[in-house]
């Protein structure tokens, strides 16, 4: 079986490489300390993307993969505590710049959608998402204080 | 083989957007009462966008449809690793259930006032598709299925989605640094409400907060990963049986009756 760079399980090595350069840039870990813990993330999605395609229904892939995150680090698998120490040393961040910049790439195709939508559904998207973020923060704020957890 | 050289090229110009994003670092400042929170993931995102055909021409139109198809699977290593900022924190988090799950009911709060607010700028069917929900891929979905994209629902749909993918996390990084600065709310709160349904909003959040209170980065990080999961699990369920039916209820009470008269004139 020849792999191809399309291919997702290819994709994720290159994407795991880029973080490791961006966690050693931005974050001062050096890839060789880094190594192990990307290693793990790198068979979780492996793993992740293996239950996507045996598991009934059409749940995606990151639902998987997250899931198998959890219960990897959860206090109660005996590795729980080695692979949570192993894998902090990717940086959540670091692991973003890439997709970010992927995404940066393709945003200029929806430039000019993007131009003919007026001017009131800008208004529109910024009071969605300011009303969204606040609302659910005052909800998790009362809960949070009624519980007694803050 | 032609298509294997775009990809090549297309990593290699992210490694550089990477390296050049991560070595100017996070920066944040003072602005009157708030805090702006600058992250290298919006350095890249906008750095990437000068590459394009009206800026540098260094990718061109192929090159920013394969870069599409690369957003998904590059998501997934920042999934796995979102699953272990959960899993050593679970217990907390699952003392902290309640308010995980009540404040899933958030989004609500936008339909009733947006609602409004959309009619009153003058939008008419597009303001359900525009405030149901922030319009990522699966409410793309939804809408398809219910009114069809041409719909003016459509419409209202695919503007708040484009907004959201040009300028949401950059927004998302910047309001949630002053938010949590001017506003009386916990982090951990503010944490959960970053879980919106959307990776990259969600991460620009989470991080700006991070920033500002680097002391509780492990839980911050913890409740907006799992806030984001949880709306990905449940906001499809939200938006069909809940948001939609509001803003439908709001579009007849606020403008239905009139304008159901104007069209049987």
């Amino acid at each position: 079986m020849k792999l191809s760079i399309k291919d997702p399980v290819v994709i994720t090595v290159i994407v795991a490489i880029l973080t490791l350069v961006g966690n050693f840039v931005g974050y001062k870990i050096d890839p060789i300390t880094a190594f192990p813990g990307m290693l793990i993330l790198y068979l979780i999605v492996i793993g992740g993307l293996w239950i996507t395609k045996i598991m009934p229904g059409n749940l995606p892939a990151v639902v998987y993969v997250s899931l198998l995150g959890i219960v990897l680090t959860m206090p109660w698998f005996p590795l729980g505590e080695k692979v949570a120490e192993l894998t902090s040393q990717v940086n959540f961040l670091a692991l973003t710049t890439p997709i970010l910049g992927y995404a940066g790439i393709s945003m200029g195709k929806d430039i000019d959608a993007f131009r003919k939508q007026g001017v009131k559904i800008v208004l529109v998207a910024i009071f969605v998402f300011v009303g969204t973020y606040i609302a659910s923060a005052v909800i998790a704020h009362m809960v949070l204080k009624l519980t007694g957890q803050i | 083989m032609l298509e294997d050289k775009r990809h090549l090229k297309l990593h290699l110009i992210v490694l550089v957007l990477v390296v050049l994003a991560e070595f100017i670092g996070t920066k944040s400042f003072k602005v009157g009462p708030g805090t702006v929170v600058l992250l290298p993931m919006l350095y890249a995102l906008l750095l990437g966008l000068l590459t394009g055909p009206k800026f540098l021409r260094i990718t061109d139109m192929e090159d920013m449809k394969t870069a599409e198809s690369l957003i998904t699977v590059s998501v997934l290593l920042l999934m796995a690793k979102y699953g272990t900022n959960i899993g050593p924190t679970l217990p907390l988090i699952i003392k902290s259930g309640p308010a995980l799950i009540l404040q899933e009911f958030g989004n609500l709060g936008t339909v009733l006032l947006g609602m409004p607010f959309a009619l009153m700028l003058g939008l008419r069917r597009e303001a359900i598709g525009a405030t149901f929900s922030i319009a990522r891929e699966p409410n793309l979905a939804i809408i398809s299925d219910m009114y069809g994209l041409d719909s003016p629902e459509g419409r209202g749909v695919m503007g708040v989605y484009l907004c959201g993918t040009l300028f949401g996390s950059i927004f998302f990084g910047l309001f949630a640094g002053i938010a949590a600065t001017t506003l009386p709310l916990h982090p951990y709160a503010l944490a959960m409400a970053s879980g919106v349904g959307s990776a990259s909003m969600m991460s620009a959040a989470v991080g700006a907060l991070v920033e500002i209170f680097p002391n509780m980065a492990e839980e911050i990080t913890a409740f907006g990963a799992a806030s984001n999961l949880a709306t990905g699990a449940d906001g499809v369920y939200m938006s069909i049986f809940m948001a939609i039916p509001m803003c439908e209820w709001m579009y007849r009470k606020l403008v239905g009756d009139r304008a159901e008269e104007v069209t049987k004139r």
